[in-house]
């Protein structure tokens, strides 16, 4: 099949390759008839023709005849013959030869015993087979066929009469030469060009008269021998590029001899007539197939155009042109179509909208999201490359988000970014600027052509307008925020780079606890000593130089001691004293973890046994990272650690977070259990940080619930603070936990939490974590003294940056930490 | 004729012997009979014409009557016109040849015929009028009916015979026979 690429090409070519072949079918049926009826005109016209030669013949003979017995009838010719008086016979033959114009007269009588002729051609008549002839006529004229005969190699027509006396007593024989007289006479009279031709003794065929042209007789000599031999009365030949009808009689015929006459009639003048009226037929055609095809192709043309329209609009909105509409113009299939590609335009534009919606904000807040940060940022480098001005990238921290998300309710959460995302947006310099949300809690700012001084300015205004309370659904609550900053050329050319480094730099604010910080490169520096930290680690489990910290535990009601949280510290034989903050995280993206875990494990093990040595029943609480929840052995190596130091299960409590328990909850679970199961005390540690269901902890066998120091450490002067403590010991109660607090600073908050019914507590008021030896004297002196040793600054908390606890002092918000 | 046949008859039985009845059938070749033959019989001796004998071939309806009429040498035949027309009767026979040159009613003087032989008769005028005068050397001569039969009465003895077709221009072969009482002879014509 062929290909087309238009439709209107497909319809065109169709219809007329259909007209065409109905033309065909009409004029090819048509030039067979018309051929067919010169044809047969051709072949009347010679059939009529040889009717007429055949009459013409027979009436010469007839005349002929007629004048023959003129003579026939006379009486003293008869009397001449009666009495066999040759010379009167012969005179009178003569005389009568010329009067009729016979070229042969001859009298032979019924007994043969008397022949007399006369002859313009004496062999015609005393030739070898004259007498024969004489009689061969004499036969075939009494039979009534007319006699032509090749006397001497001449045709001649005989024509023979009886003399009667009245008896038959002999016959007049007349020869009447067969020349181009006769051939003239017949053309006249049929309009057919006629041709005698004679055979002889066996010789070839020659002509004896033509009407036609010497070079087509002679033609025609050639091709009656061929037509002869076939016995074909009816011939159609080619002579000279010329179609002839030909019709051939024989005149005589015997063994040696043949004349024949050849009629010969021209098709060419019918063909000709009707092979103009095929061209004028054909030229008709022509012109009618001709307009057709205009038609047809103006007309599919019309009808295709509104799909090329169509089309060529489909092809725009795949360019991702979705705006322009398109035009209806009709209200055919096309018109429908039209509308179709209408709507489906329509509904790729409202879907690529909210794609590009959804792909570049941020839906809670509106604001734009990272990617569309990244962009801006982009862009706005490229810009401010030209312009060679600064530009500043900040980003922002809601602390303690988290755990208000948690307990005000995740509506409460999203008004409260939304909020923030609002105020942040307020405060820009100028409308290029882009504020976004990156994360949960994190959002960055983009301030176009700023340096430094604008860039702190504007974090200082963030951080005064966040000094009074925000209200939110009616609700007043603090919010503190950490904010980094970097510049561009100064601290990175990459929109990478950029907010990698800002983050570095909110990293560092929330560390120091500062409003803000602008990066520099000494934080980096801070990192990668961190890392290198991580590599000494190893060798620190290896070569003791890690410490076993006790934070003393006590019964918030009874005030009594109960025991302590494990802790640990690293000594570094270069660096000093490290906090745990500074190596954990990385001890457990690397695996280092498990071994702190179970240098940790072994080292309270120890001090229990020694303890237990002295009389002395407390317990200690282990914190258990991610991994060894996930280790399916690990339940057994606890056994065999407490049964090696002769230890009951229950004087080890393990410390697990949220966080640890979502990696692999189903593997997990399954520890946990185990753990329980072996009479293990679990306790979830830093509730309220994570986002694990209530629903999940349910399931869990866990016995108690710590509530994290941010919440605990300014309940006395956060309302909020302290009803987020409440709702949690009452939901822990609810779910037959114990409630430990952390992070007690003060008597006041010690006296609150036992009002609100905490079963445990812990936290500088009661004890900061110390040495080992030390606890045993803390132990002592708080049994003995039942006295609060307050010795803040004199030793440090894990969870503290040392550098930040004048701050903290003065910061009643430093609440973000690692632990 | 019926008359000479009489004249024989009585002849016979007067004088010399009794007279038999000789009964010939001519028939062709394919051996079918053939009417209007002359059947001639000579005795040898030339017998005279009886006086007075004479007859007539009569024109009526552009046709001669009888066609063929048997007469013995030297009687005299006259040719009387019956029709309206005119005719104009000739002979160019070797046995006699005579013209009548365009004539009516009867000719005034009759044509005799003194020479053995057939005599073709035609008419110059109408070319279709055609007759036969058989004239032959003996008083015994018959011409045969319908079915080729012919009935003389001949005076037993030796005859020659010998039987001829109108058209013919020789008579068939001379034959010999005796007579003795009723006889049959078959001739068949070449």
């Amino acid at each position: 099949m062929i290909k087309f690429k238009h439709i209107h090409s497909r319809i065109a070519f169709t219809f007329l390759t259909v007209v065409v072949l109905i033309q065909l079918a009409g004029l090819i049926p048509l030039k067979y008839a018309l051929d067919k009826h010169a044809n047969q005109l051709a072949e009347e016209q010679i059939n009529v023709g040889e009717r007429v030669f055949v009459s013409l013949l027979q009436h010469n003979t007839q005349s002929l005849k007629q004048a023959t017995q003129v003579l026939a009838a006379d009486f003293a010719f008869r009397e001449a013959v009666a009495t066999n008086d040759a010379g009167t016979i012969a005179s009178a033959l003569e005389s009568y030869q010329g009067r009729i114009h016979a070229q042969i007269a001859y009298f032979i009588s019924s007994h043969e015993d008397l022949v007399i002729g006369t002859a313009d051609n004496e062999q015609a008549l005393f030739g070898e087979n004259a007498k024969e002839d004489a009689m061969h006529a004499i036969v075939e004229n009494q039979r009534g066929t007319l006699k032509f005969d090749i006397v001497e190699g001449k045709p001649y027509q005989l024509i023979t009469v009886p003399v009667k006396a009245p008896e038959t007593i002999g016959w007049i024989v007349m020869g009447f030469a067969v020349d181009g007289r006769l051939a003239t006479q017949i053309k006249q009279l049929t309009h057919l060009d006629v041709t005698f031709v004679q055979k002889t003794d066996q010789r070839a065929w020659q002509l004896v008269s033509s009407t036609t042209t010497p070079e087509l007789s002679n033609l025609l000599v050639k091709s009656v021998a061929d037509i002869y031999r076939q016995k074909l009365s009816l011939h159609r030949v080619n002579l000279n590029d010329q179609a002839y009808h030909l019709k051939i009689r024989s005149l005589h015929e015997t063994k040696d001899e043949a004349f024949l006459v050849v009629l010969q009639g021209s098709v060419e003048p019918f063909t000709q007539d009707l092979n103009t009226l095929f061209k004028v037929m054909l030229l008709l055609t022509f012109i009618g197939v001709l307009i057709f095809a205009v038609l047809i192709w103006y007309v599919s043309r019309k009808t295709t155009e509104p799909i090329a329209a169509l089309v060529k609009d489909t092809d725009n909105i795949a360019l991702g042109d979705y705006e322009k509409e398109i035009q209806v113009n009709s209200t055919d299939e096309v018109g429908h179509l039209a509308k179709a590609l209408n709507s489906m335009r329509e509904a790729v534009l409202q879907r690529s909208l909210r794609i590009q919606r959804l792909a570049f904000n941020d839906e809670l807040t509106g604001l734009s999201n990272r990617l569309a940060f990244n962009q801006g940022v982009h862009q706005a480098i490229t810009t401010h490359a030209q312009s060679q001005q600064k530009l500043s990238v900040i980003v922002i921290n809601i602390h303690r988000f988290k755990p208000i998300n948690q307990t005000l309710g995740r509506d409460f959460g999203d008004d409260l970014l939304r909020h923030v995302g609002q105020v942040l947006k307020q405060n820009v310099l100028s409308e290029q600027d882009i504020v976004a949300r990156l994360d949960a809690d994190v959002f960055a700012v983009l301030l176009q052509h700023t340096d430094q001084a604008k860039a702190t300015r504007y974090a200082d205004k963030i951080q005064h307008v966040f000094e009074q309370p925000v209200s939110v659904q009616g609700q007043a609550i603090d919010v503190r925020t950490g904010i980094g900053i970097s510049l561009y050329p100064d601290h990175g050319l990459s929109e990478e780079s950029l907010l990698n480094h800002a983050e570095t730099a909110l990293q560092e604010s929330r560390a120091k606890k500062s409003p803000w910080i602008v990066y520099n490169t000494a934080l980096e520096i801070d990192q990668s000593e961190t890392l290198t930290l991580i590599s000494d680690l190893k060798e620190a489990i290896q070569h003791d130089q890690l410490l076993l910290y006790i934070q003393p535990k006590i019964d918030v009601t009874t005030r009594r001691a109960l025991g302590g949280e494990a802790l640990i510290r690293w000594v570094h034989p270069e660096k000093g004293m490290i906090f745990p903050d500074q190596f954990i995280p990385f001890a457990e993206q690397t695996g280092v973890i498990s071994d702190i875990t179970n240098w940790m494990l072994r080292r309270a093990c120890q001090v229990l046994a020694g303890f237990k040595k002295q009389g002395l029943h407390i317990t200690l609480a282990v914190n258990l990272s991610t991994r060894d929840l996930n280790n399916m052995e690990f339940p057994e190596q606890i056994g065999h650690l407490l049964s090696s130091h002769g230890l009951d299960a229950k004087s080890l409590k393990l410390e697990i977070t949220e966080g640890s328990l979502m990696q692999d909850p189903e593997r997990a679970e399954v520890v946990v259990k185990k753990l329980a199961a072996m009479g293990l005390h679990l306790a979830i540690d830093d509730f309220g940080t994570g986002y694990s269901s209530l629903a999940y902890l349910r399931q869990l066998p866990v016995q108690e619930l710590k509530i994290d120091r941010s919440f605990v450490m300014f309940m006395d002067k956060n309302s909020s603070d302290a009803s987020i403590v409440k709702s949690t010991i009452d939901l822990a109660h609810n779910m037959g936990l114990i409630v430990v607090a952390e992070g007690i600073e003060n008597e006041y908050v010690l006296n609150q939490l036992a009002r609100l019914g905490c079963n445990e507590g812990q936290g500088y008021f009661i004890g900061k974590p110390m040495p080992e030896k030390d606890f045993s004297v803390w132990l002592e002196r708080w049994e003995g003294q039942n006295e609060i040793d307050i010795d803040i600054g004199d030793d440090l908390s894990y969870d503290l940056n040392p550098q930040d606890i004048e701050p903290q002092v003065q910061d009643p918000f430093k609440l973000d930490h690692l632990s | 004729m019926m008359r000479w046949l009489m004249i024989l008859t009585g002849l016979c039985a007067a004088s010399i012997c009794a007279a038999a009845e000789v009964t010939a059938v001519v028939t062709d070749a394919a051996g079918k009979p053939v009417a209007d033959a002359v059947v001639a019989f000579y005795d040898g001796k030339t017998t005279a014409l009886p006086a007075g004998a004479g007859g007539k071939v009569v024109q009526k309806n552009k046709m001669f009557h009888p066609k063929v009429t048997i007469v013995q040498t030297g009687t005299k035949i006259n040719f009387p016109n019956e029709d309206t027309v005119r005719h104009h009767v000739y002979s160019f026979s070797p046995a006699k040849k005579f013209e009548l040159k365009l004539y009516a009613g009867i000719p005034s003087d009759p044509v005799l015929f003194d020479q053995a032989g057939v005599v073709t008769l035609g008419c110059n005028i109408h070319d279709s009028m055609i007759g036969y005068i058989y004239i032959v050397d003996t008083p015994f001569f018959a011409k045969t009916d319908d079915k080729g039969k012919a009935v003389l009465k001949l005076n037993e003895g030796h005859y020659n015979y010998q039987a001829w077709l109108p058209g013919q221009t020789k008579p068939g072969v001379e034959q010999k026979i005796t007579i003795e009482g009723a006889t049959e002879v078959k001739i068949t014509l070449p």
